[in-house]
C-alpha cells in the first residue's frame, strides 16, 4: 500500500510528490489527463525559484529554454508604461532576478516527469471518482475509474491537488465562491506581437488596464515567437457583450493604446480558450487524513501571478505536516492544522494586495512610485507572502482609501470601485 | 525660475506629453484631460522632492490640482 495518494500531477501535486519522496514516504501521483496537456497560468513570481531549487528542479528550468521574466510592466489605457525590476529587492535565499514564463504543457509535464524520478508513482489518464472515508470520517484512500472500472485505492493520507476541478472541495460541499471577485478570462497564443517599445520590458509581463470596472489584459512570452494574451473582465460585463469571441477580444484590446500597439500585426495561432467561475475558498484545507493543496485549495484573482508559487508553497509546507503526521502516525485534522494557517495567513496576503489593488487602481500607481513603498510592493510582486505577519503597505493603502472614501472631493473619489475592504468575506475564510 | 514655470514645464514634458502646445497657469488641467490619475500621483513626487515640502493623503483634492496656479497655491501654503 502507498502512504499518500496525490490526486493531479499538476504544479501542487507534483512537488507534493517530490517533497514526501525526499522524506521517505511512498506516493502515489493519479493524473486524469495525459501530459503534455495545455493549461493557463503562464507567468510566475520570483519566489517560485526556492522551491524549484529545494526539489533539484532549477536546472531543468535553467536549461528548458524558457523566457525569463526580470519584472513586470504596467500599462493605462492612455499609453503610459511603469515598471519594476525584480532585482531592485535582493530577495533572500534567492541567487537569480528572474522567474520565467512558462508554457505549462511543458512545465508541468517535466515536472510530474522530475516527480517520477525523485520515487513518486505516476499514473496517467484515470479519473479519481472520489476519495474513500472511514466510519470514523477518516479520508483512507480513493475510488478510480480506469479502463471503465471502478476501483478502490487504500493509503493512509490524501492529497487534493486536484487544481480547479477541486474533487474534495466539491464532495464535501465546502467550496464557497467568492462574493466580490467573478471574473472571465478570454485568451490565446499569438504570434508577431510587439512586446514593447522599451527593449528592456521586452520579456517582461505586461499588464494593460481596461477602462471598464476590473479589467485587464495579460501579455506573456510564451516562446521567441509566441506571446499569451488574455483579456479579463467581470463575468456580466462578458456575459452582455454582442458578438463572438474575436469581436470580443478586439473589442477591448482597442480600448488600451499599448496593446492594441502590441497586437497591431499579432496573428492568433490557437483557438480562444476560456476560464471563468473565478475566485473561490474551501471552508478548511485539512480534514482528517486529507490536506487540499493549490487550486484545490483556494483560488485567487492571478493578476499577480500568485498560483504556481501558492500551488508550491502549499506543497511544501503540507509536506512538513504530513512528515509530522507520519513520524507520529497521528493523522488527524489537529496535526494537519498548522498547514492550514500558514497557507490561509500567506493567500490572505495576496488576496488583500488584490482586493486594496481593484478597489482603487491609481493608488498601485501611486505606491509604486513611492520611495517609501516602493520596494515593500515589489515584495509582494515578488511572492514574498508567507510567515509575513503584518505587511505595513496593506495597511497603508489601506488607509489610503479609506480617505478617499471619506473625501468628495478627493481627486481618486469617483474613481473607486464598488469592492468591499472592511472585511474580509466571512464565506471565502477557512474556518477550523 | 518661478515656481509657476518650474511647474508647467514639468507638466508639460513629463505628463501632457504633445496632449497640448502651451500650459497656461489657469487652464484646467483636469478636464482638459492633460493630467490623468497617473499623472497627479507623479507630480504628487515632483512636488516633494522639488519643493522639498509632503502632500498628505488628504491634500490630493480637486482644489490644488485643477490649474498650476492652484498648484502654486498650494505648494507655498506647505512650506
Amino acid at each position: 500500500m502507498t502512504d499518500v495518494i496525490i490526486i493531479g500531477g499538476g504544479p501542487a501535486g507534483s512537488a507534493m510528490g517530490c517533497y514526501l519522496s525526499k522524506m521517505g514516504i511512498k506516493n502515489l501521483i493519479l493524473e486524469k489527463e495525459m501530459h503534455p496537456r495545455a493549461h493557463v497560468g503562464e507567468s510566475m513570481v520570483t519566489s517560485t525559484t526556492r522551491i524549484f531549487e529545494e526539489i533539484g528542479f532549477l536546472p531543468f528550468m535553467e536549461k528548458a529554454g524558457f523566457p525569463k521574466k526580470y519584472g513586470a510592466s504596467w500599462h493605462e489605457p492612455g499609453g503610459k508604461e511603469f515598471y519594476i525590476n525584480f532585482d531592485e529587492f535582493q530577495q533572500p535565499g534567492i541567487n537569480q532576478p528572474y522567474t520565467y514564463h512558462v508554457d505549462r504543457s511543458k512545465l508541468d509535464l517535466h515536472l510530474l516527469k522530475h516527480a517520477q524520478e525523485l520515487g513518486s508513482e505516476v499514473v496517467q489518464g484515470v479519473n479519481v471518482q472520489k476519495v474513500l472515508f472511514n466510519d470514523a470520517q477518516q479520508a483512507v484512500g480513493v475510488q478510480v475509474k480506469f479502463a471503465g472500472q471502478l476501483i478502490d485505492i487504500p493509503a493512509k493520507m490524501v492529497v487534493d491537488a486536484s487544481g480547479r476541478g477541486t474533487v474534495l472541495g466539491r464532495q464535501l460541499n465546502i467550496k464557497q465562491s467568492d462574493p466580490i471577485f467573478n471574473q472571465y478570462a478570454v485568451h490565446a497564443w499569438f504570434k508577431n506581437v510587439q512586446r514593447s517599445q522599451n527593449d528592456h520590458t521586452k520579456d517582461f509581463i505586461h499588464i494593460y488596464f481596461l477602462p471598464v470596472k476590473r479589467g485587464w489584459a495579460w501579455q506573456i512570452p510564451i516562446t521567441d515567437e509566441i506571446t499569451s494574451v488574455g483579456i479579463v473582465v467581470e463575468r456580466e460585463v462578458f456575459r452582455t457583450f454582442k458578438g463572438n469571441f474575436e469581436e470580443y477580444f478586439n473589442h477591448y484590446v482597442k480600448s488600451n493604446l499599448g496593446l492594441s500597439d502590441a497586437l497591431k500585426d499579432a496573428v492568433r495561432v490557437n483557438e480562444f480558450k476560456t476560464e471563468g467561475d473565478y475566485s473561490y475558498s474551501q471552508k478548511s484545507f485539512v480534514g482528517d487524513g486529507y490536506v487540499m493543496i493549490g487550486d484545490a485549495a483556494r483560488f485567487v484573482d492571478p493578476i499577480f501571478s500568485s498560483g504556481v508559487s501558492i500551488a508550491l508553497y502549499s506543497a511544501k509546507y503540507a509536506s512538513e505536516v504530513i512528515k509530522t503526521a507520519f513520524e507520529k502516525n497521528d493523522f488527524s485534522k489537529e496535526i494537519l492544522m498548522p498547514y492550514q494557517e500558514t497557507l490561509k495567513s500567506g493567500a490572505d496576503i495576496w488576496y488583500e494586495f488584490i482586493r486594496l489593488y481593484y478597489k482603487l487602481l491609481p493608488l498601485f500607481t501611486h505606491f509604486i512610485q513611492s520611495k517609501k513603498y516602493r520596494v515593500q510592493i515589489l515584495r509582494l510582486l515578488q511572492g514574498e507572502v508567507f510567515n509575513r505577519g503584518e505587511v505595513e503597505v496593506l495597511e497603508a493603502m489601506r488607509n489610503y482609501i479609506q480617505k478617499v472614501e471619506k473625501m468628495e472631493n478627493h481627486i481618486f473619489h469617483n474613481q473607486l470601485s464598488n469592492i468591499p475592504i472592511d472585511e474580509i468575506p466571512e464565506t471565502i475564510l477557512a474556518q477550523d | 525660475m518661478d515656481t509657476n514655470q518650474v511647474l508647467i514645464n514639468y507638466v508639460q514634458t513629463e505628463l501632457a506629453k504633445g496632449r497640448k502646445s502651451e500650459i497656461k497657469p489657469d487652464d484646467d488641467l483636469l478636464s482638459e484631460g492633460i493630467l490623468d490619475s497617473l499623472g497627479i500621483l507623479q507630480l504628487v513626487s515632483f512636488l516633494e522632492e522639488t519643493f522639498d515640502i509632503e502632500v498628505d493623503d488628504e491634500d490630493v483634492v480637486l482644489e490644488n490640482f485643477m490649474t498650476i496656479s492652484a498648484i502654486n497655491d498650494f505648494i507655498q501654503s506647505k512650506k
